[in-house]
């Protein structure tokens, strides 16, 4: 945290600010990439969604109040440029938004970049029938290492839904998973 | 029953994440995978293009096509069109023009016509009633003297003659 309040100092100063973002995509490039892929499924809308984050991060830098925490901007930042590339993709395919889900699994096995296993088509099948909420909750707390509170700030959903959403889900794929 | 082997590692699956790296994580449960050195070379496209959008900001531009200035040229060449094509009717519509106020000039009524005028015109009506009463009859009167004159020259004339004739006859018979 305060390693983040750090970096935004140092990228609000014209002088630094090159240097200190070439820093904060070290730091978030990895995690922000798996956060967007995990939405918009195929690796090359990830790398696309990836670099206009970026971008809007550094245009938009000067603009941060800290109100929220840097992760917390950022992660929100992703979010809605994925749901923006999606909903542009849906526009050119003629599909509407909630077809999407039934197409999701289509789309991540055909991806160049998914080589799983039984076991592993198998975990993103059980995840894939969660609702978008809970799927996005489980997602962030077990493969992104968010904790609850940074979940709660960037969807905006109390932390003891949050927690209840979570170990329901965990309940439901270690069942599911010995089947 | 010896429990299945498969069971044992589905069994395990989960409980074994955490504390990876995130790719690891997604590799290892997810299948999902990335180019090899696509971080490097995604923070390398990421960096360059925010440079190019940071030159593309810098760049000089031509001091009159900047948006700011283009615009305000504009907006102000309308603001002073529109002036001058209000005022004009302003002008027209409120104030007698010069051909009016020779007009009124001209007239016997001075006085009367002078309540007519603004007082901003009450100087150039003043100066053409000026001309008008005093350069121009005295004009007038130099041309009637000068009538005057050809006319006693033509009485003169006619008197001479008369006188002449009467006399002369006289002052010969006589």
């Amino acid at each position: 945290m305060n390693k983040d309040i750090e970096l935004v100092s140092k990228l609000k100063n014209p002088a630094l600010k090159d240097i200190a973002f070439s820093e904060l995509v070290d730091v978030y490039q990895e995690r922000l990439y798996w956060h967007i892929r995990k939405i918009v499924i195929t690796h090359e809308n990830a790398d696309d969604v990836l670099q206009n984050t970026f971008i809007r991060v550094y245009k938009s830098m000067t603009g941060f109040q800290s109100k929220s925490s840097l992760h917390t901007w950022m992660y929100r930042i992703a979010y809605n440029e994925s749901i923006r590339l999606l909903e542009n993709n849906n526009k050119k395919a003629h599909h509407a938004l909630a077809e999407v889900p039934e197409r999701y699994l289509e789309m991540l096995f055909e991806d160049a970049y998914f080589d799983g296993n039984d076991l592993q088509k198998k975990l993103q099948k059980i995840i894939s029938e969660f609702p978008k909420k809970q799927q996005g909750i489980f997602q962030m707390k077990y493969f992104d290492d968010l904790s609850f509170r940074q979940i709660s700030d960037i969807l905006k959903i109390a932390e003891s839904t949050l927690k209840s959403s979570y170990y329901s889900a965990v309940k439901i794929i270690e069942e599911k998973i010995l089947q | 029953m010896e429990k299945s082997t498969e069971n044992n590692e589905n069994d395990r699956f989960l409980k074994e994440g955490g504390n990876h790296r995130p790719s690891q994580m997604h590799g290892d449960f997810l299948g999902t995978t990335v180019p090899e050195g696509y971080f490097t070379q995604s923070k390398i496209s990421i960096l360059e293009k925010v440079k190019h959008q940071s030159q593309e900001k810098k760049k000089p531009k031509i001091f009159w096509m900047q948006p700011a200035i283009r615009y305000g040229v504009a907006a102000s060449l309308v603001f002073a069109l529109s002036i001058t094509l209000w005022l004009e009717k302003v002008n027209n519509s409120d104030r007698i023009d010069k051909n009016a106020l020779e007009l009124l000039s001209f007239s016997d009524d001075v006085l009367v016509n002078s309540l007519f005028i603004d007082e901003a015109d009450l100087d150039d009506f003043t100066k053409r009633t000026l001309i008008n009463e005093v350069v121009l009859q005295a004009e007038l009167s130099e041309q009637h003297l000068e009538d005057i004159l050809i006319n006693s020259l033509f009485i003169e004339d006619s008197l001479l003659d008369s006188y002449t004739s009467d006399r002369l006859l006289e002052t010969i018979i006589l």
